[in-house]
């Protein structure tokens, strides 16, 4: 059979990882699922003794650049997808907060999408298949190494973003993109009030272009990326050499922009490095300017002496927090997020704050049946999705 | 093929009562139990297959749907949702169960220009929500070739593509929120408007789950602003292999086209030889229908690039089309592109299958070589650009020997595509007609995943029974792994 025919040689094979699955689920002995320990799976609780990782399960098992598709294993890093793919002008555009340490498997559990996905989309439209180990021990390959497929009910959307609880994905099949013939990068000076954020999401959204990535940050940040003393918005923008030049002449519109240098992406990607705790928060774009408030107004009682981060992407009404050292209890927190009627999504906490929020209200039943399905036994991941807060009005 | 039986344990039959409590839902007239008018839902976009639902039930309101899906329920009786039945798989069909048809419940009930959101029920036919938009400049991306009949909710159970989700994605891209009818009958909301959620993706489960679990009572979709500007191109090609390196070399170039269509030469002369006669030119062996658009600076440049990269494949010309009126004229052949074949034959296979992009040409040479061993005459009109192929054979469906030669040329087609690497769909789902291919693309674990899945939204099996999975596969999973394992070892 042609599917199941394996990639490259050696390295590959799973039967350990279902092995140790097995034996967990046989001895109800949770598992706590883990790769290259950055923080998106290092910032959540789990209810379990053991740990199985998958950083050893790394290696690109297939890059095909005509099709712009490549299959790895699960412990592959970002940045070694980057480094294959970057040798034919093509890149993986997935960049979550944190960097490229991470890797391909824990970016897909998690869905974790970075400055880019408004012009590229979240991990759910950039995965195409996914090689998973359910917590029965049986082996399912998703999807496909196409670009384009509905055959059958799609358990690739379903396990990217259930943080590990449904299976242990051990390989996946990704879309590239061909890289911009020119990019640029510009920053440009930004009001913070609501009204004049809200106006700016939907500046944004109103270009007859999409920029790349857009991503507002605040004073803190600001100043950590060394661009002054004030919040700031940055814009990506890619095309033919016609094409850039004209869209950075339509966001001169925005206000008065000084040039950046490409690099500064990644430096804001990797800002939050030692970061103890980092939430999201999102609701409509045309709310942006309200949610950033919110936001900015419930993290002030919870820093401590290294301040906060604060940014966020204005064509998605995302915004997202990264405390140094938060000085208030998550109980403050929760408070905090009362009165916001949109989704918070909590990253990371220090450990012994994770028990003081209250448990998830939003956990539906058709949600606790599937992981019933998948892990009747609880030994994957438990408690990893307990957390999130608020629920859009 | 004949499609393989449906689980019967929870079945129950359809009673005189039955039809009585529906009638009382949604009004006598709107209950169909005569088989003479059931004929007319015997069949949808696809030959071959006709199968009689035993009573054919029209909700007007979300009310009413939601009476009509619990009444079933109580009566444990199985169902199949329907919206214009213009689906191409045989996913809509109702094989002596109740269908429930939805193509009444057509309000589009809220628009957010701001944030390019519309709430429309699952009825609103897909042209009709672009239309209503279009006064703000928006649309809604997705385009199926039926588009001017299909409706949302169908192209939600479907996960319906079109040409021109080569730039902006399947329906699954644009569907932010639904509420759904689970067949139970309790109501559930998947998914939320800004699009950013926690939890399990149960929006991105639910697209393309083909009807198997539930119903969606309204859809929350985003619309996309209308490009600044467009662009137009035919590209001429005297070999098949020309045109599909022309695509290889467009979309590593990193220039996305919004859409990137292939016709072969058969194709192109049903089309020039019908109404919808576009100005090809006949004695190609390939057209390759080709847009961009966008930002208007910079386009023309991208315009020329692709123009020199299908001219040094070995394009004889590119033509760029110069108002709206040629634009629309060369759009309109490549989408009536089947109905044009219908000229030609009595009834149309409109196969579909995916490819890595790489393996079109490989693969074209073999569809050739299948449709001249089997006497088929295949006719190739597909989205180039994410190798979606659309191998179409027109035949008479009630000559035996001819159905049987169309049949297995298909099944050869099919094996090809999965042998490349490839899916068995693309974007017209499982339906009845792939379900026989299903075993030869998925392990029996993963089917039984996914069977595992439907059992959560519809655990008695009553929504669309029968269809997407081989029931065989779904009796399997979680059963004695400890056992297997030790036949295995």
């Amino acid at each position: 059979m042609a599917r199941c025919a394996r990639g490259a040689a050696g390295g590959d094979d799973v039967t350990p990882i279902v092995e140790r699955i097995r034996e967990a689920a046989a001895e109800r002995r949770p598992l706590r699922v883990t790769s290259a320990g950055t923080w998106l799976s290092a910032g959540h609780p789990v209810d379990a003794g053991d740990t199985l990782s998958l950083a050893d399960h790394a290696g690109i098992v297939e890059y095909v650049p005509g099709d712009l598709t490549l299959t790895a294993r699960a412990g592959t890093t970002l940045s070694e997808i980057t480094a294959a793919t970057g040798a034919n002008d093509q890149w993986l555009p997935l960049d979550p907060w944190g960097g490229d340490d991470g890797t391909l498997g824990a970016t897909l559990a998690t869905a974790t999408a970075g400055p880019h996905a408004h012009s590229m989309g979240l991990p759910r439209d950039v995965v195409l298949g996914v090689e998973f180990v359910t917590g029965t021990a049986q082996v399912v390959r998703a999807g496909g190494r196409v670009v384009k497929n509905v055959a059958g009910f799609d358990l690739t959307r379903l396990i990217t973003g259930s943080w590990g609880t449904l299976g242990v994905i051990v390989e996946a099949t990704v879309r590239l993109r061909a890289r911009p013939q020119q990019t640029r990068t510009l920053v440009i000076p930004a009001q913070t009030t609501r009204a004049d954020l809200s106006a700016l999401a939907m500046q944004l959204r109103a270009l007859p272009f999409t920029p790349l990535a857009s991503e507002l940050v605040n004073a803190r940040l600001a100043a950590h990326l060394e661009l002054g003393a004030h919040a700031c918005l940055l814009v990506r923008v890619g095309g033919n050499a016609h094409s850039v030049s004209a869209q950075l002449d339509r966001l001169r519109e925005l206000g008065v922009p000084t040039d950046a240098s490409e690099t500064v992406w990644n430096t804001l990607r990797t800002a939050e490095r030692g970061a103890v705790a980092s939430w999201r928060w999102s609701n409509l774009p045309s709310e942006f300017g309200e949610t950033w408030t919110a936001a900015d107004v419930a993290t002030r009682p919870l820093e401590g002496g290294g301040g906060a981060f604060i940014h966020g992407n204005p064509a998605r009404g995302v915004v997202r927090v990264a405390v140094m050292q938060p000085k208030a209890t998550p109980a403050k927190l929760a408070q905090a997020a009362s009165d916001f009627h949109g989704t918070i999504a909590i990253e990371q906490l220090p450990p012994a704050a994770w028990s003081l929020l209250p448990p998830s209200s939003r956990r539906s039943g058709l949600s606790r049946a599937i992981r019933e399905k998948f892990d009747p036994a609880g030994v994957l991941n438990p408690g990893i999705m307990e957390h999130e807060m608020g629920a859009l009005a | 093929m004949t499609a393989p039986p449906v689980p019967s344990a929870t079945r129950a039959p359809i009673t005189p009562a039955l039809a009585d409590t529906l009638g009382q839902i949604v009004g006598r007239s709107r209950v169909i139990a005569r088989s003479s008018e059931l004929l007319a839902y015997s069949s949808d976009g696809l030959p071959g297959y006709t199968k009689i639902p035993s009573l054919a039930v029209f909700p007007g309101t979300r009310a009413e749907v939601v009476a009509v899906v619990r009444a079933l329920a109580e009566a444990k009786v199985p169902f199949v949702p329907r919206g214009a039945g213009t689906g191409l798989s045989g996913g809509a069909l109702a094989d002596g169960v109740v269908l429930l048809g939805l193509n009444r419940l057509k309000r589009i009930i809220s628009v957010d220009t701001v944030n390019q959101l519309a709430v429309v029920e699952p009825g609103v036919v897909n042209t009709v929500l672009t239309r209503n938009v279009a006064q703000y400049g928006l649309h809604y991306a997705p385009d199926p070739s039926s588009q001017a009949a299909c409706t949302i909710g169908g192209n939600v159970a479907e996960n319906a593509g079109g040409p021109h989700c080569l730039k902006y994605g399947v329906t699954l891209n644009h569907i932010a929120a639904i509420t759904a009818v689970l067949p139970d009958g309790s109501i559930t909301a998947l998914g939320n408007a800004s699009g950013e959620t926690t939890g399990y993706d149960l929006v991105g489960a639910f697209v393309g789950s083909e009807g198997c679990f539930g119903v969606a009572l309204d859809v929350t979709v985003r619309l996309q602003r209308n490009p600044q500007a467009v662009r137009t191109l035919l590209a001429d090609f005297t070999s098949i292999n020309a045109a599909a390196r022309s695509v290889s070399a467009i979309i590593a170039r990193g220039i996305l086209p919004a859409a990137l269509e292939m016709m072969d030469a058969p194709t192109i002369q049903a089309v020039e030889a019908s109404i919808y006669a576009a100005g090809y030119p006949v004695d190609a062996a390939a057209v390759l229908l080709i847009e961009l658009d966008g930002f208007e600076a910079g386009l023309n440049e991208d315009v020329a690039a692709v123009v020199a990269m299908c001219t040094e494949a070995g394009a004889r010309q590119v033509r760029v089309a110069r108002d709206d009126a040629e634009r629309a004229r060369l759009w309109q052949g490549r989408k009536k592109a089947f109905g044009a074949m219908g000229r030609v034959a009595r009834h149309l296979v409109v196969q579909d299958a995916v490819v890595p992009r790489t393996k079109i040409p490989a693969v074209l040479d073999l569809i050739h070589s299948i449709s001249e061993r089997y006497r088929v005459k295949v006719c190739n009109v597909f989205h180039a650009g994410d190798g979606n192929l659309h191998p179409n054979i027109g035949y008479n469906a009630e000559d035996p020997d001819e159905s049987a030669r169309v049949h297995s040329a298909m099944r050869e087609i099919m094996e090809a595509c999965i042998a490349a690497g490839g899916s068995i769909t693309g974007e017209h789902g499982v339906g009845l007609d792939k379900l026989p291919y299903m075993d030869q693309l998925f392990t029996p674990d993963t089917l039984g995943a996914m069977c595992a899945l439907r059992d959560v939204f519809d655990p008695d099996r009553r929504a669309n029974p029968g269809k997407v999975v081989p029931v065989h596969s779904c009796r399997e999973w979680h059963a004695a792994p400890a056992a297997r394992r030790a036949v295995t070892t």
